[in-house]
């Protein structure tokens, strides 16, 4: 299914509320990270009213900052 | 003297009204991320929250608040909760110089620990069905562990306890078992990963939720990389602490926490994370960061999530739980090399800006003092606006900082920045991140051959506490 925040098909039910009652299912893109519930608030679950500001559909991937470490050798 | 778990201090929580159960049902979004922001709004003696009927999750407990008031922080420091801030930092100073290095702490390693009392592996483990997962604000990335004590070991001294880390690091969900992890290049466990790397090996990891309070409060602490938060829980919570062995690794981990998530970090693995809502109150951005394979996750039967609320801009459970030791470490470490000061209030933001009550020896020596600041661990990217003020203004009292402010503040003299020093990423103010800078402003009186125009300071009114006081009796009289 499409992801609500990058907007690829890479998005899939991973959890469903453990007690039972079929409260909630969990979703999960593997291509942005993002997860959300289909029962939270229609800002977060409804495409069409979610914020601008977090969306990546046009983000490349590629560009993001990454956090690098200085390779420590060990002292002598 | 110190609570050994969560549960324990749960029940002092409890015995001294400072615990509410609740077992009504919950939304969890956003009723709940709703209920742990209002709890450290509730004052001095806000309580914390054990529920067990959040949405979904009926019969899973979590709590939020343990650390959320001054009352709660007092109790876990063995005071009466009506103790009052000024007296807390006091004694956790008294208790820091006491404890030295920490190298008389008792530490004990103990076989089939609570925490392992049930152990979820391989394709069981999925964190969105065993933890109450909730999304903290509405712009996060996802769903995060914020609470969090990250137990990393220095890769060329694993059987050094001294150099193993305990910090708290944002962790987010990134599928049923994996965890994207945000950890600076600045901190130990940043140290820990770049070592990893230049071994080209995975690094073993471990979270610990659901700690006993003093743990949650040191981990939170800026302690030098090469001292224990283990140790120092347990000299300045005066307890043994019991530790074990994670599982998987060498690891060592508290006995009982009431979860242990072990896993690994594999080198060079980045992948988008965030963003989260921080503690300046705004959110990070999305980039690249670490990523934690989950091998296992073990835990106590019937086992209490524990969680708190960070991202509003001020008065969060997160802001409390850095404030004591922030500020008292700060104190420590300031009077090694400056004994003339008497106070340091590091509490908002967790010491961007920080207020340092001084008596300055010489001309321009509160300058030298804000400068030491400056370069303390925790001041080098944390304290971005350095306040100086005399000895006998009262740096909690912000009604006496401003005085001192408005009318001991010369620009030309007494205010100075220093550009492109280490700073925060997540300072929107700062637009070269990781890049900072400095502000110092020197509001202490000057001292000879510097000084003010010749001017006389009104005198205090010598009795006019003990009239207030008096007064004071009166009204109450009046209001019975």
């Amino acid at each position: 299914m499409k992801c609500l925040r990058c907007l690829r098909e890479s998005a899939d039910v991973v959890a469903k509320a453990p007690d039972g009652s079929g409260a909630w299912e969990v979703y999960y893109c593997t291509e942005c990270n993002y997860s959300w519930r289909n029962n939270e608030t229609e800002e977060i679950s409804v495409l069409e009213k979610r914020d601008a500001w977090g969306q990546l559909d046009k983000v490349d991937f590629n560009q993001m900052r990454v956090n690098v470490y200085r390779a420590m050798k060990k002292p002598v | 003297m110190g609570f050994k778990d969560l549960r324990s201090f749960l029940s002092k929580l409890e015995e001294e009204g400072q615990l509410v159960r609740y077992s009504e049902p919950i939304a969890l979004s956003p009723d709940w991320s709703d209920i742990t922001r209002a709890l450290p709004r509730m004052g001095q003696y806000g309580p914390a929250i054990l529920a067990d009927n959040l949405e979904g999750y009926k019969g899973k407990k979590i709590v939020a608040g343990v650390h959320a008031s001054l009352a709660n922080c007092a109790l876990m420091f063995g005071h009466s909760k009506h103790t009052s801030l000024q007296d807390q930092i006091n004694s956790l100073g008294k208790r820091w110089v006491a404890a030295g290095d920490a190298s008389s702490a008792k530490l004990v390693w103990v076989e089939n620990p609570p925490c392992q009392e049930v152990i979820i592996e391989g394709d069981d483990v999925n964190l969105y069905e065993l933890l109450p997962l909730h999304r903290l604000n509405p712009s996060d990335g996802g769903f995060y562990l914020p609470k969090t004590c990250v137990v990393t070991k220095d890769m060329y001294s694993p059987d050094d306890i001294d150099s193993e880390n305990v910090g708290t690091y944002r962790c987010q969900i990134h599928g049923p078992n994996t965890i994207g992890i945000n950890i600076s290049n600045m901190h130990d466990a940043g140290e820990h990963i770049a070592q990893a790397e230049a071994l080209g090996v995975p690094m073993p990891i471990a979270i610990c939720l659901g700690n006993d309070p003093m743990l949650d409060f040191m981990a939170s602490t800026p302690l030098k990389s090469d001292e224990s938060e283990y140790k120092y829980a347990a000299a300045l919570g005066d307890f043994t602490y019991e530790l074990t062995k994670a599982t998987l690794s060498n690891l060592d981990v508290p006995a009982n926490a009431e979860f242990v998530i072990e896993g690994e970090i594999l080198p060079f693995e980045r992948f988008p994370e965030g963003p989260f809502g921080e503690f300046p109150g705004t959110y990070s951005g999305v980039g690249k960061t670490c990523r934690i394979h989950v091998k296992r996750v073990t835990h106590r039967k019937d086992p209490i999530y524990s969680t708190i609320y960070i991202g509003g801009r001020s008065e969060t459970e997160s802001d409390m739980l850095l404030a004591l030791n922030t500020c008292s470490l700060l104190y420590n470490q300031l009077r090694v090399d400056f004994p003339q000061v008497r106070a340091v209030n590091a509490m908002y933001q967790h010491g961007m800006t920080t207020i340092v009550s001084a008596k300055p020896r010489s001309p321009g020596h509160a300058k030298t003092i804000a400068l030491r600041v400056a370069c303390t661990p925790h001041g080098t990217d944390y304290c971005r606006n350095i306040i100086m003020v005399d000895a006998e203004v009262d740096p909690f009292n912000l009604t006496e900082v401003m005085w001192a402010l408005s009318t001991r503040v010369r620009c030309e003299e007494d205010v100075f920045f220093i550009p492109s020093t280490p700073g925060l990423p997540l300072i929107p103010a700062d637009v070269r991140p990781p890049l900072g800078r400095k502000l110092v402003i020197d509001a202490t009186t000057p001292i000879p051959p510097d000084e003010f125009r010749p001017s006389k300071v009104v005198e205090p009114y010598q009795k006019s506490t003990d009239w207030r006081d008096t007064i004071a009796k009166i009204q109450q009289q009046l209001q019975k």
